[in-house]
């Protein structure tokens, strides 16, 4: 199964950071798992809805509140996802709910067989990053089976 | 005489905020406002140091929505410095994507963002118009909601075509574009946009582009909405009536002050007409009034902002970020710096455009009703009017001239200063960056959101939305549309707050919550 690890999130502010601290790591990894796509998503929102089009397995990699301890890592499967607060307006801030919620109905090629999030809770440390980046790609080939 | 002064919660936003408005209102009318940024940003900082050309990276990533207008004023600034002129390919592919960007922006806005409170039950209960704009905008369920996000995503398939990347492309380099789209890719760029164009032209507009061009005055754009049941039943067509008959058109007069920096230079030899080498004119506009548009009458003031105060309002050239949140406590109340053109405030946006451009409608509009909320929103709905067939051409003309340049070398940045001004989707956006020795020495940025969020300047003088705000009325202080009307017609660009996500419920709040682009 194909699969993408989209890392979100502000790298501008530290609080959001997480995700992209994430990528960075992912980026700087010498053996990279064939079929495996590692993208930036950054602020996107809406405009990550291409990226869903592709069927596999898709790993969203951001910064969390509220799930667990801070300088824990959580790992959300696409229900827990869709729990979350969604804002009523789209805007500039649009989270993965809202994405997730609009995404069967504007799909233009294959919905996603499986979505998860990793998510960090708190100020991420080295360790958090690094734990995340083997976590994400570890669910990222071969599903999130053995981190539920 | 009730008088209340109090924050308001407008659901603009996120979670966490960015952005506070305070509000005096009295016997339920807003009778004095504050808008407030409430984070310190420090992009300009950050800049500082950094090779010559880390704004291409970096500035783009500032907003998730708008990362284009970011790198375009970015690498006109460079271009600048450098003394060079794109080729004229790569002008056109530079604002092909810009357009689509502006285009989908305009449209998610209008309907996702602005027409959304069209079904706010609470404050449209009794408007005759009420249940079927429920089954239109609809949060995440709206017919018109739906269909704008699925439309919008395939426009933007042109950026990612023309980018070779998304999301985050940097395809714009100083002195053109680094790669040339292959003929199959472009012709895919024309069926795209012919397909989106069909798609405006029924769903939104109801009409041809060339008949919404024909509408010169608001006796024409009521014959028009009588001539034809496509024309009231389009999403144009039922955001007039309904804004109508809810008083938009009462709400939201703001400064009757103008500015556009123009843009989307024209390539020199191009079958496209524009106004002194530009598809979007350059001005400043009293009124309808217009007066030639000059660069070096822009300043920034900081008497009421959190910044080090340097005295007199400066020229982004000179001026400096320098967060200083002491001392002025009772006076300074925004993260926000003012900025202001010839000492004036003044809006901008796809109204403004339509002013300096000469637009007929806008122009009868505002001689007849001044600026409002409606007059506002309505400018940016029909923006992409404006802009579909210029696209179609330059498209066309990639084909025809394939083999031309696309790009004219720049092997380094000079030393050297230059300006990127632009209009963003949300109108005048700025970067001035000055380059020694191969590094940043200095870079300021001026969005858009800054002019029309200002906070007051050394006179009092409020910034353009807190002045829109006087005169509102506000029927529910719990539900306060009306305030929201008036504040997202100007479509405040609400980006880069936190952005996690919150397993808690959202507070009840006195603040905005909102991010807000200093």
């Amino acid at each position: 199964m194909t699969a993408s690890i989209i890392c979100i999130g502000n790298r501008f502010v530290p609080e959001d950071a997480a995700g992209l601290k994430v990528f960075d790591r992912l980026q700087k990894m010498h053996h990279f798992p064939y079929g495996v796509t590692i993208i930036e998503g950054g602020l996107a929102g809406l405009n990550l809805l291409p990226l869903l089009e592709q069927g596999g397995r898709v790993v969203f990699v951001d910064a969390v509140a509220g799930f667990t301890q801070p300088g824990e890592i959580v790992l959300l499967d696409h229900q827990e996802i869709m729990d979350t607060p969604r804002p009523d307006h789209f805007n500039h801030g649009t989270g993965l709910a809202y994405l997730l919620t609009v995404l069967p109905r504007v799909c233009d090629g294959k919905l996603p067989e499986e979505i998860v999030l990793v998510g960090l809770e708190g100020e991420p440390t080295l360790q958090m990053v690094e734990q995340a980046a083997m976590m994400s790609v570890a669910i990222a080939t071969q599903g999130p089976m053995e981190y539920r | 005489m009730a008088r209340i002064s109090k924050g308001i919660n407008i659901p603009l936003n996120r979670v966490e905020g960015d952005l506070e408005i305070r509000v005096e209102i009295e016997d339920g009318i807003i009778t004095d406002a504050w808008s407030s940024g409430t984070m310190f940003r420090g992009f300009e900082k950050m800049m500082h140091g950094r090779g010559a050309l880390d704004g291409l990276v970096v500035t783009p990533r500032i907003c998730g929505i708008c990362s284009l207008t970011h790198l375009t004023a970015a690498v006109e600034a460079l271009d600048k410095i450098s003394g060079t002129i794109p080729p004229d390919n790569a002008r056109r592919l530079r604002n092909m994507a810009l357009m689509v960007e502006t285009i989908q922006s305009d449209i998610r806005q209008a309907v996702l963002m602005f027409m959304v409170d069209f079904a706010n039950k609470d404050a449209y209960h009794n408007h005759p118009l009420g249940q079927e704009a429920c089954l239109r905008y609809s949060p995440l369920a709206g017919r018109a909601s739906i269909e704008v996000i699925r439309e919008t995503k395939r426009l933007l398939q042109i950026v990612a075509i023309i980018g070779g990347q998304w999301p985050h492309t940097s395809f714009m380099v100083p002195g053109g574009v680094t790669s040339i789209p292959e003929i199959t890719k472009t012709l895919q760029c024309r069926i795209i946009l012919e397909r989106f164009r069909s798609w405006y032209e029924r769903t939104i507009l109801g009409c041809s582009l060339e008949r919404w061009q024909e509408i010169s005055s608001i006796s024409d754009l009521d014959a028009w909405l009588d001539e034809s049941p496509s024309h009231r039943e389009s999403e144009l067509g039922f955001f007039i009536r309904f804004s109508r008959q809810a008083g938009l058109d009462s709400l939201g007069k703001g400064p009757n002050r103008f500015l556009s920096y123009g843009n989307l230079t024209l390539p020199i030899d191009t079958a496209v007409k524009g106004i002194h080498g530009r598809l979007i004119g350059a001005g400043f506009a009293n009124g309808t009034t217009l007066a030639p548009f000059d660069p070096a009458m822009i300043t920034e003031e900081v008497s009421y902002s959190w910044f080090e105060q340097g005295g007199k309002p400066v020229h982004p050239f000179d001026g400096t970020t320098t967060p200083y949140a002491s001392g002025k406590s009772n006076q300074s109340y925004s993260w926000i710096k003012a900025p202001r053109y010839g000492g004036e405030v003044a809006e901008t946006g796809p109204l403004a455009e339509a002013i300096i451009n000469g637009i007929p409608l806008f122009k009868d509009m505002i001689t007849k009703a001044g600026p409002n909320a409606f007059t506002r929103e309505l400018a940016r709905l029909v923006r992409p009017a404006s802009l579909l067939g210029s696209m179609a051409t330059w498209i066309n003309e990639l084909l025809e001239r394939r083999e031309e340049n696309f790009y004219h070398s720049v092997k380094q940045i000079p030393d050297g200063q230059g300006a990127g001004m632009i209009q963003a989707a949300r109108g005048a956006l700025g970067h001035w960056v000055k380059i020694q020795d191969q590094k940043i020495s200095h870079y300021q940025i001026i969005t858009p959101t800054s002019w029309n969020g200002s906070p007051r300047d050394d006179g009092g003088i409020r910034g353009a939305w807190e002045e829109a705000l006087i005169g509102t009325p506000v029927k529910d202080i719990n539900n306060p549309v009306e305030a929201g009307h008036v504040i997202r017609s100007f479509d405040p660009c609400l980006v880069c707050a936190v952005h996690c996500v919150d397993k808690k419920k959202r507070k009840k709040s006195r603040s905005i919550p909102s991010g807000v682009n200093l």
